[in-house]
């Protein structure tokens, strides 16, 4: 297997940072790669304290582009989001795009349309904090496209939601997707790649079908959720080297070592954006890990998914 | 002073490890502040004679005795396990195993394992386990193995009250005995936190309120996880700064006798 070099050599020692929300404060990640160019206020260290993650992240902005607030079929649902929302405050994540699944699926028109009114709740509730996502079903066709503009025009959601009811590369996706490409937001697709049929998930999308759709719709922004709770990452990485308008997110429970510097080298840093899909020290514990340069860390954790925003509305 | 009680070196067979010789571990152990590491063999896991990766681990932590902490991978189907055992415990001064049921195919309940615990035991070696390798999502086409279920682990705690366990790469103990207050069972077991959420469900605080922050250890997975979730669990959680102590190396300290 042909894995590109990741590391030059081993880390080198790091001060400790004992600041707790962590992501908004220096970069001693700076010391460890070996950038000289930080701003000094990006350099200051504090006494050290025992049983921290060292590896501080740049001070930016921290989107998490791939989170879920709570059904509200869950009694606890409105706790839950507030949990969101602290655990979001402690790990220093600014924003987190959202969305609501139905428990389900597929889901029904009525119930993803429900779902979206929740989310766009939950945007007031937690105002600057929660970007919502429409969450739809493509098979309702009209109703979807109609849900989708609902939720992107008049309320406001920054992209598009897309599960498991089909394979992205279906045709009934497709009208989806070209209403995306006219209203400017990315699609957040569902996908793994396992090597083995996934029996509950028969119309799974993974990385191949992703590239396969990026082709037939070059101006698409295309998001491939959670490489790294998706089966095996190195093949959905190595299956969009050459899909570049497909970003790869960086959310999901597995923490593997490697995952974010291959990501990096093979597809470049420039296609990855930083999520947590709920597993929240997972994925902020990656981005921290990571032997990247700050500079591309920061890319990761905003300037990605920001400029992937901004590209909508031009 | 950090202990890590989930730490490999050697190589894995279904995907490359980096910082997987004694030399690149104490550098990422360095850069992280991590004192001291258990480790084992990965290539146990999947040799045949895991006895040869237990020699590649003596071999590699040669000098650095201070810091990495050798345990054995034993299977007890495998002939000769019992001189193994005794060689490494005596000879490579391995004071823990490490156990792999399911992927080396055996039940933790069949005679052959409860002679390995007792035996293991009556040395006053700590047995860890696993609970999995990898993310069963991910693995070969070539095998499926499972995870091993906590249901298990359960019985094995209740039939060696003796013994000494910890339990790696583990998540759900809260839905089940082992992480409920009150369970009857003998605290003959510790929980390691590497894959425990610390917020939202928050499974870690949970297990320190009805176990007790003794019963709680840090643990990376290193080199097969990145280092820095386990220990950005740490500081997220709610807890005492003498509970998280408890869990960042006394416990360990403790156990291991260090």
């Amino acid at each position: 297997m042909a894995i590109p070099k990741i590391t030059s050599g081993p880390p080198i020692p790091q001060p400790r940072i004992s600041r707790r929300t962590f992501l908004k404060g220096s970069a001693a990640t700076a010391v460890a790669i070996g950038v000289a160019t930080l701003p000094l206020a990006c350099a200051a260290v504090e006494k050290p304290v025992p049983g921290t993650s060292n590896n501080r992240l740049p001070k930016g902005k921290v989107i998490d582009c791939h989170a879920h607030l709570t059904h509200r079929s869950r009694t606890t649902w409105e706790a839950d989001d507030r949990k969101l929302i602290e655990a979001a405050d402690k790990l220093g994540i600014d924003q987190l795009c959202c969305s609501i699944l139905t428990p389900r699926r597929p889901a029904t028109a009525e119930g993803f349309q429900e779902c979206n009114r929740w989310t766009a709740d939950g945007i007031r509730r937690f105002p600057d904090r929660v970007l919502g996502y429409c969450y739809v079903n493509p098979g309702y066709g009209r109703e979807a496209l109609e849900e989708i503009r609902r939720c992107v025009v008049d309320r406001g959601f920054i992209g598009i939601k897309l599960y498991n009811e089909y394979t992205c590369t279906e045709p009934v996706v497709f009208p989806i997707v070209e209403l995306a490409i006219e209203l400017g937001v990315p699609i957040l697709q569902h996908a793994s790649h396992s090597h083995y049929f996934v029996d509950d998930q028969p119309r799974m999308s993974d990385g191949g079908h992703l590239a396969e759709l990026s082709r037939r719709y070059p101006k698409a922004m295309l998001i491939c959720a959670h490489i790294s709770g998706g089966g095996d990452w190195e093949w959905t990485i190595k299956v969009l080297r050459h899909a570049p308008n497909v970003l790869l997110d960086t959310s999901g429970s597995v923490t593997d070592e490697g995952t974010v510097e291959m990501a990096a080298a093979v597809v470049g840093v420039d296609r990855l954006v930083f999520g947590c899909d709920s597993s929240m020290t997972a994925g902020v514990g990656k981005i921290r890990g990571a032997n990247l340069s700050a500079q591309d860390k920061q890319k990761i954790l905003s300037g990605n998914m920001t400029r992937l925003l901004r590209r909508g509305k031009l | 002073m950090i202990v890590d009680v989930n730490a490999y070196l050697g190589h894995f067979a279904f995907r490359l490890l980096r910082h997987n010789t004694a030399a690149s571990l104490l550098a990422l152990m360095d850069s992280k502040q991590i004192d001291k590491a258990v480790v084992s063999s990965a290539s146990a896991i999947t040799y045949r004679n895991a006895q040869a990766g237990n020699e590649e681990v003596v071999e590699e932590v040669r000098g650095h005795g201070d810091r990495l902490i050798p345990f054995a991978v034993i299977n007890p189907f495998y002939a000769g396990w019992q001189d193994d055992l005794k060689i490494c415990h005596e000879e490579f001064g391995m004071t823990g195993l490490r156990l792999y049921p399911k992927w080396h195919n055996y039940q933790l309940s069949s005679p052959c394992c409860r002679e390995l615990v007792n035996a293991a035991t009556e040395r006053g070696m700590v047995i860890s386990i696993p609970i999995r390798v990898e993310d069963n999502r991910q693995r070969s086409w070539l095998l499926n193995v499972p995870d091993v279920p906590l249901e298990e682990i359960v019985e094995l705690v209740k039939a060696h009250p003796k013994g000494r366990f910890i339990l790696l790469n583990g998540i759900g103990y809260t839905g089940c005995p082992l992480g409920r207050k009150d369970n009857g069972l003998p605290s003959n077991y510790a929980i390691e936190l590497s894959r425990l959420s610390a917020v939202l469900a928050n499974e870690l605080g949970q297990l320190i309120a009805n176990l007790g922050a003794e019963r709680v250890m840090f643990g990376t997975g290193m080199p097969f996880n990145y280092p820095d979730p386990a220990l950005v669990k740490l500081e997220v959680l709610d807890a005492s700064e003498a509970d998280k102590e408890k869990i960042r190396s006394q416990n360990a300290m403790t156990w291991l006798r260090l």
